[in-house]
């Protein structure tokens, strides 16, 4: 029973409309009854076993040390071949796993993040093939969707329960940090906009940083991270802006620091609360499974004790008649010393003083209804 | 024994009979494996004198083992050796036991304070007489300090090979031990280590990150690295991986960041869009989310610590509390058993029984088994007598009672149960749960009533003075009684600790039943009402 709550992975599911239109779907969809229940069911033993796990985090490392190598370009003109060959190896294996899993659970599959995860990377694979294929292989953009490949390695995440603990524990902030994001971005386009039509729209305006939106919006991000800001500084103050100085000041005040330290506060009180919830969730999984095996341990001691009373040669005789003979094997001068709590004193007394304590209250009633009764 | 209700199915009463079975061990009785049961504890074992007298008589006895979990602080390894049977039952012991002795004791570790300090010291004197070699590289006030300078001497003197200069270092780095002597830096290095500790996966994640980019800025940017513009300052950043990482760290620091950017923009086949998304990217998700996330685990992670440095003095006061609750019940019986045990001629044999056996209990702090065939004998005789005029389940429960329990333990403030009062609750509970009539119950009914209304009484008396009601009271305290350290014990006397299951299985039988008889009461009461 542990082992199952070990091996019980931590689900990313998605939540709201999503959720509710795929349970809807899901519902629809567990009413169909598949008739290749042993095929699937030795896929799924396969997909379970530690083996396939191991090949699958040697692949994905072994691609992304593949990866490195390839940045030179040296290393990558001597063993192209090798580069192809390893290519076309990972890209069956990681496609291989995605149709045993989608076999093996075509609707359960798409709930998980972590699958999700994988037919993404899947995609982002496609893509240089596709654009070499659309566009030629002299493409502009060629090297870029070369770059994204890196991005393999985020399949690793999904086989460590540690890392993936501390996403769900993080992802819970996500919204909170969206928002704050939304209010910094709010922020710097009214700032932007001002500083448009100060600093840019005039003929002796700072149009390189001021010019367009754009630029007025790298300018205002650069100023919140306070990376360089007195250089932007100087060179509106060399155009003579009176205004200038307050500008940046106030900015720099309102969006570094207490923005970006706003940031910092609703995160820790979010991985707090986040934490707290995980820790204990764990507790009632665990005191849930103590319970299951403490009442798995007490039935099984009840069917050994009905199976002896139902054996052939006792004859299905009851319980008090099984133990008289062991009964009087007792004697009174043994003494047995327990110490649990159900034998101890405080025990016995305190539960009976609270029978006690019932018993009076009925008492009570009774005598208040026998008087009632006797006054109506 | 109770008999088996087909209609009702109650988990507690199946609860008790299974703690029957295993306090007996009936199941192996019953199958004809074993005919014995245990008769030791595994405290005569450990007690040397008992042992001594357990050798002494008959070996082969049986012995139970109880493990009850205790709340224990930190366990050490050498603990942990001892308790295991292989190293106490070894001809020697283990070398790493007497190491660990060795370690522990107070000569020894200010013996290796001692030589640290004597280390660090002839380190100085070193240093110094060097000095007068390599005077431009050997500032004086680089003397006074231990450990920074070391790193500095690696960096400044080039004569002497690597290797030499980080024997040095590593041995100034011990005497950072000395700092771990003190408590207060104590605490904080082990805060440290433990949110380091915890964090392990989150660095993981970043490492993952660090990756990701480092590999895709080499990608994106390879028109800047190979593009012939002069005058680009940053052109090496992300020429190949080790100069691309260095300048993901660079970047996740803030550094000139627009400065990159704008060098960038000046190469035209560079794409403005890709690079700007990129940059931007790694600056919120590296250096503005993942740093926050890194302060709010460390903060979370103090605070953990804090409270766990708090775990134990609430565990303390808990214990504390429980304590002062055991305390209050046997206050309760010990008020209560002389008043009622004055009322009926029942307990007259209860009175005598009182004063021997709470002297007995006085004086002998320890188990012992000849002191208690005294009391138990005219326990015995009291119950006999009881049971011939009262009702087979509850007065066979409080003979069991009074004859039973006689604590024995370190608490020597405790007396045992005056169970006179047991017996009319008992009584009083069983009368109204079982139809069936008999001539003793009609007895024993008319002197439960007159008891039991003077022992409700001075329950209601005693209701009214204390400040909590009974119910809270209880509730606060349970978890606590039930969590004490103190090793509680009792002896009960065989058969009787085997009647006392049979009674309690059957009591929750009859709660059983009196809660439904009461249901019905009630709603004939309120059917006759509304007529």
């Amino acid at each position: 029973m542990s082992q199952y709550f070990h091996h019980n992975p931590v689900r990313v599911v998605s939540s709201s409309l999503f959720g509710t239109a795929s349970d809807a779907l899901y519902a629809r969809f567990k009413k169909i009854k598949r008739k290749d229940v042993e095929c699937q069911a030795f896929f799924r033993s396969i997909l379970k076993s530690s083996l396939l796990h191991a090949l699958l985090i040697s692949t994905i490392t072994s691609n992304a040390f593949f990866m490195v190598l390839g940045t030179d370009y040296n290393i990558r003109y001597k063993l192209f071949r090798l580069f192809e060959i390893s290519e076309i190896l990972f890209v069956s294996i990681y496609a291989c796993e995605f149709f045993m899993k989608v076999y093996v659970e075509p609707i359960k599959y798409w709930r998980d993040g972590y699958n999700l995860l994988d037919v993404v990377i899947i995609l982002i694979i496609l893509i240089p093939y596709t654009l070499r294929k659309i566009k030629g292989r002299h493409y502009r953009y060629l090297h870029i969707a070369d770059g994204i490949q890196s991005l393999r390695i985020l399949k690793l995440i999904s086989y460590s329960r540690g890392i993936r603990t501390l996403i769900t524990a993080v992802g819970q902030t996500v919204y909170t940090v969206a928002s704050v994001l939304t209010l910094l971005f709010i922020l710097m386009y009214i700032f932007a906009i001002l500083g448009f039509c100060l600093f840019g729209i005039p003929e002796k305006g700072d149009l390189n940083n001021w010019g367009n939106l754009a630029a007025a919006f790298f300018t205002l991000f650069s100023l919140a991270t306070v990376d360089g800001w007195t250089n932007l500084q100087e060179q509106l103050d060399n155009r003579k802006f009176t205004v200038s100085r307050a500008f940046t000041i106030i900015f720099i005040l309102l969006a570094s620091f207490i923005f970006l330290n706003m940031f910092v506060g609703v995160m820790i009180m979010h991985t707090e609360d986040s934490i707290k919830k995980f820790q204990r969730e764990l507790m009632v999984e665990r005191h849930v499974t103590l319970m299951e095996e403490r009442q798995m341990i007490l039935k099984r001691q009840q069917e050994e004790v009905n199976r002896l009373m139902n054996a052939q040669k006792s004859g299905g005789r009851s319980f008090s008649e099984l133990v008289e003979e062991f009964k009087k094997t007792l004697r009174h001068t043994d003494p047995m010393v327990l110490d649990d709590f159900g034998t101890s004193l405080p025990f016995i007394t305190v539960y009976l003083s609270t029978l006690d304590n019932q018993d009076t209250t009925v008492n009570k009633s009774c005598s208040s209804l026998q008087a009632s009764g006797t006054v109506l | 024994m109770a008999q088996e209700q087909g209609h009702m199915h109650l988990p507690r009463a199946d609860a008790i009979r299974s703690r029957l079975v295993d306090t007996f061990s009936l199941i192996e009785h019953l199958q004809g494996l074993s005919q014995a049961v245990p008769r030791h504890t595994l405290r005569e074992i450990l007690d040397p004198s008992r042992q001594k007298k357990l050798m002494s008589g008959d070996q082969h006895q049986l012995v139970r083992f109880s493990i009850k979990p205790r709340h224990m602080g930190h366990i050490t390894h050498s603990q942990r050796m001892l308790s295991s049977l292989r190293v106490r039952c070894s001809q020697r012991p283990p070398l790493s036991l007497w190491a660990g002795w060795v370690l522990e004791s107070s000569i020894f570790s200010k013996f290796i304070i001692s030589l640290i300090f004597l280390n660090t010291i002839v380190l100085m004197v070193e240093i110094e007489l060097m000095e007068s070699t390599n005077t431009k590289l050997w500032p004086l006030k680089l003397t006074l300090e231990s450990v920074l300078p070391e790193f500095v001497v690696l960096m400044g003197v080039s004569g002497e090979s690597v290797w030499l200069q980080l024997l040095r270092i590593s041995r100034v780095l011990r005497s950072l031990k000395l700092f771990a002597r003190f408590r207060q830096i104590k605490v904080i290095i082990l805060a440290l280590v433990r949110a380091l500790k915890s964090m392990t996966f989150l660095l993981m994640l970043l490492l993952i990150f660090f990756y990701i980019f480092a590999v895709t800025g080499v990608y994106f940017f390879e028109d800047y690295s190979r593009s012939t513009i002069e005058d680009l300052e940053y052109s090496m950043f992300f020429s190949d991986l080790l100069n691309s990482l260095v300048t993901v760290f660079i970047l996740f620091t803030l550094d000139h960041w627009y400065a990159v950017l704008q060098d960038v923009w000046k190469v035209p086949e560079a794409s403005r869009v890709f690079s700007s998304i990129y940059v931007v990217l790694w600056l919120l998700l590296g250096s503005i989310i993942f740093r926050n996330i890194i302060v709010a685990m460390m903060v979370t992670n103090f605070q953990n610590i804090r409270n766990e440095l708090n775990e134990e003095m609430t565990h303390l006061e808990v214990q504390y509390k429980a304590d002062i609750f055991k305390r209050q019940i046997i206050q309760r019986r010990h008020n209560l058993s002389p008043e009622a045990g004055r009322e009926t001629s029942h307990r007259k044999a209860s009175q005598d029984l009182l004063e021997p056996s709470k002297g007995s209990e006085l004086s002998d702090a320890e188990k012992s088994d000849a002191e208690t065939s005294d009391a138990e004998t005219s326990d015995a005789e009291g119950s006999d007598a009881k049971r011939s005029d009262a009702e087979e389940s509850g007065a066979e429960r409080s003979g069991a009672e009074r004859s039973g329990a006689e604590k024995r333990d370190a608490d020597t403030s405790d007396a045992d149960i005056n169970d006179a009062d047991i017996n009319d609750a008992e009584q009083a509970k069983a009368g109204e749960g079982q139809k069936k009539s008999s001539k003793s119950k009609d007895y024993s009914s008319s002197s439960s009533t007159s008891s039991s209304s003077s022992y409700s009484s001075f329950l209601v008396d005693f209701d009214y003075d204390g400040k909590l009601d009974w119910e809270t009271l209880v509730h606060e305290n349970l978890p606590g009684l039930m969590d004490i350290d103190q090793d509680d014990r009792v002896v009960w006397p065989r058969d009787s600790l085997f009647r006392y299951f049979e009674l309690l299985e059957k009591l929750q039988y009859n709660l059983e039943e009196r809660k439904k008889l009461q249901e019905f009461a009630v709603q004939a009461l309120m059917s006759f009402e509304d007529k």
